[in-house]
Order: structure tokens, then sequence, then C-alpha cells
């Protein structure tokens, strides 16, 4: 009984540092900040579904935790080369206005 | 309960104290600092120390079984995918920001660094030659 009260009291604390996250996301001037505050409420929604595990019980429950952080490593990844190519992109159209760059598709930015 | 469970209480909930400690560290340091590349800082902590605390407290609520193992793998591959991470959107925010100079100091050469520190380490060496000089 006292686990399960230990529980509840970590997801609510956690929900409410989520809350501040998302706020900081919101807020963020550049997209590197939401990039970082996005990265920040995956590992707190990490911490929450382990909890959640070990609070009804079931097992299984952390290999979705698994899963999730291998996705939202991958969405930063990927999501900061895209943000790369279209800036250099915009930066070559801007240096040669005359030569029409519309080749489709984003530059993968050194990927 | 019995006493190793009372003890297993305590040494959990004072891990998961630790990690939720840390975490609103992360979140304080994210809202005080006023750059990004600052605030990586504050934000890496809580993906690395903050994450791995507070999991420890939950292995130990855990016991001994393969939930155990499978959050001491979420624990490892937090540590190796962090950094990687952080290291990839501070180049995010160099490659796009186009007045960076404005926030932090650049060198365009690193054998520039290195020569400015060696002068200065040369200059500290002479004046404790000096002052050593001195005293003696």
């Amino acid at each position: 009984m006292i686990f399960h009260y230990i529980y509840i009291t970590v997801l609510i604390i956690l929900a409410l540092m989520l809350f501040a996250c998302l706020i900081r996301a919101v807020k963020g001037p550049r997209v590197a900040d939401r990039l970082m505050s996005v990265n920040m409420m995956g590992t707190m929604v990490m911490v929450m579904i382990s909890v959640l595990a070990l609070m009804l019980n079931e097992g299984y429950l952390v290999d979705v935790c698994l899963i999730y952080a291998m996705i939202s490593f991958l969405a930063v990844v990927v999501l900061s080369k895209v943000y790369i190519g279209i800036y250099e992109e915009k930066r070559k159209a801007e240096e040669n206005p005359d030569t029409n760059t519309e080749q489709g598709g984003m530059s993968d930015g050194n990927l | 309960m019995g006493i190793f469970d009372w003890i297993r209480l305590i040494i959990g909930s004072a891990f998961l104290i630790c990690g939720l400690v840390i975490f609103f560290t992360e979140i304080f340091g994210v809202f005080h600092l006023n750059y990004v590349l600052n605030r990586m800082h504050a934000a890496a902590m809580g993906d690395t120390l903050g994450i791995s605390s507070c999991l420890i407290g939950l292995m130990f609520f855990s016991g001994l079984n393969f939930t155990t193992l499978k959050l001491m793998l979420i624990v490892c591959f937090l540590w190796f995918t962090s950094p990687v991470s952080s290291h990839v959107v501070a180049r995010l925010e160099v490659a796009t920001n186009d007045n960076l100079d404005a926030h932090c100091l650049i060198y365009d050469d690193v054998k520039d660094l290195e020569a400015e520190l060696a002068e200065a380490d040369n200059a500290a060496a002479e004046t404790d030659k000096t002052t050593g000089g001195e005293v003696s």
C-alpha cells in the first residue's frame, strides 16, 4: 500500500514537471530550444512509463519504455539533420537567387 | 512487511527523491539560463543522472527479476545516446545561428585558441618565477 502511494506521488510530481517542459517548448525562441525540451519531455515520460510498469505489475511496459527511448533519440537526430538541411538550402537560395534550385525533396545536410 | 522490505522501501525512495530533485534542478536551469547552449548543459544532466537515479530507485522497488534487467538496459542505452543527441542539437544551433558571436567567443581555427592558451601559460609561469625569486 505504501508503494502505491509513493508511485502516485512520483507520477503527480513528474506530470507537473512535464508541464513546465511543455511551457519551455512553447516559449523557446529557437528551434534548438524546442528540440532540447522535447528531449527532456521524452526522458520524463520514460520515468513515468517505468513507474506505471511497477505500479500495475506489468513487466512488458518496460519494453515499451525501451522502444520509446530509441524512438525519441531517433526523432532528435533526424529532426536536427532536417533543420540543418533546410537552413543550408535557404542560404544557398539567398546566395544565388538566379539559379532556380527546385530539385524536389530536401537536402540531407551531410547525413 | 518485514525488515527487509522496509530497508528496500527506504533505499528506493531515497534514490527516487534524488532523481526528482535532479529533474527539478534541470527545469530550474532550463528556465534560469538565457541561451540554448547554456540551457543544454542543464538539460543533459537530467537525461543521464536524473533518469539513472530514478530507475535505480525503481530497481530497488522491483527486486531481482527481468524488469530490473530491462531498467538497467534503459539506463545504459541513455548513457550512450544522451551525449550524442546533445551534440547533434548543439551542432544544429551552431550551424543555423547567424550571429553566434553575440553569445560566445568563436575562434576560426583551433590553433589560435591553442596559441593563446600557451601564451597565457607562459605568462603565468613567468610571473610565478619572478614572485618565487623575490620570496627566496
